[in-house]
């Protein structure tokens, strides 16, 4: 069994609460983005595997702000080790959301991931060092569990078992990259946080 | 006073709190250094583009940083300083060894050595050498200047150096 992303991403908004998200390029970043419209959120366009890193970082530097990575299985087999880097860290605000689709999405024609349906990911964070790892492939099971998932302290791993989207959008939904990312996101945090990420002279 | 305390000094004075690193031998007693260091919270990492990347979550949350790797692993982390910080405008100061030049004897860099410094031209990551103990109080300069620069800045750590901090 497997869930539709978009219910993943309404189930995963209706639990987010104040936490700062990272999202991977592709299926996590533009179906956030549509559930969401969150500018608390940077969105990749770039940097394929480490979108969790970014997390990782800004949980380190931010420990009493909730910190979420919305990565995907093809970002995760690109930076696999940053599962032990997670595992060596071990900030409890921190959650990494993995949505497995088990293809190449943002492909004009998907095609299939490697080992596709071969890989258990929370078995290799496990492995790894991160006790709570789980896999969750319907939407009556994440709704149940989100609730501890945010609140007990992490860090958590959790596979979200996804059918691939026969509508991907060709082009990302949101209508701002690069340096406009860098800036509303982290202006974002200012106002949120009461932290300073620019100088007075905006850089 | 030994090089690598002269760095980890000049790095604390420049806010320095988080430090991501995978070691060679050339950068290995600064990270042991600032990895006893309670005022900074180190984080060893299995590839160098994870500290690139770390160091980038770092810089969103206003948090100063430093991530700290060989010339083999900058080389493997190109790509993502080109996809994350040179695309978003973010600036990482990497202090890094300069493998490859002629005082570094090993055959297994001198690959490295021949291209470091175009691969930096042609990606136009600006760079620093530290070829001397009078250089290092350059760095909390250095570091504004990444800032400035708003993409990878590269401090590097000579064979040069390393000798001079050997000289009775």
């Amino acid at each position: 069994m497997k869930m539709d992303a978009r219910e993943v991403m309404a189930a995963l908004k209706a639990h987010r609460g104040d936490a700062v998200v990272v999202c991977s390029l592709g299926t996590a970043s533009s179906q956030w983005w549509n559930a969401t419209r969150c500018e608390e959120t940077l969105y990749m366009t770039g940097g394929m595997g480490f979108a969790a890193s970014i997390a990782l970082g800004l949980a380190l530097s931010l420990p009493t702000t909730q910190v979420w990575a919305l990565n995907s299985d093809g970002s995760l087999c690109m930076n696999l080790n940053c599962l032990l880097t997670e595992a060596g860290q071990s900030p409890k605000n921190f959650r990494h959301f993995v949505i497995d689709n088990e293809v190449y999405q943002t492909l004009d024609k998907p095609m299939p991931m490697v080992n596709q349906q071969g890989t258990d990911y929370a078995a290799i964070a496990r492995a790894a060092g991160i006790a709570n790892a789980i896999t969750i492939d319907n939407v009556a099971d994440l709704k149940a569990r989100l609730p501890e998932i945010v609140t007990t302290p992490g860090p958590h791993f959790v596979v979200l078992k996804v059918e691939p989207m026969l509508d991907y959008p060709p082009v990302p939904p949101y209508h701002y990259e690069g340096a406009e990312m860098k800036y509303r996101f982290a202006r974002n945090l200012e106002k949120k946080l009461g932290i300073t990420v620019f100088g007075p002279r905006g850089y | 006073m030994d090089i690598h305390e002269l760095i980890h000094s000049e790095l604390t004075k420049c806010g320095v709190t988080l430090a991501a690193s995978l070691p060679d031998d050339w950068v290995a007693p600064l990270i042991r250094r600032l990895a006893a260091d309670p005022a900074i919270r180190h984080v060893p990492v299995g590839r160098e583009a994870e500290a690139i990347a770390i160091c980038t979550g770092a810089f969103l949350a206003g948090v100063r940083s430093v991530a700290i790797m060989g010339t083999t692993g900058l080389h493997c982390c190109i790509g993502e300083m080109m996809s994350i910080n040179l695309r978003h405008g973010i600036p990482v100061l990497i202090v890094c060894s300069l493998r490859g030049t002629p005082e570094d004897h090993q055959i297994y860099q001198e690959q490295q050595g021949r291209r470091t410094i175009p691969m930096l031209l042609a990606y136009d990551f600006p760079y620093v050498m530290l070829e001397k103990p009078e250089d290092i109080p350059r760095i909390p300069d250095v570091y504004n200047h990444s800032r400035l620069q708003k993409r990878p800045y590269l401090l590097f750590v000579t064979r040069r150096l390393l000798n001079a901090g050997k000289k009775p």
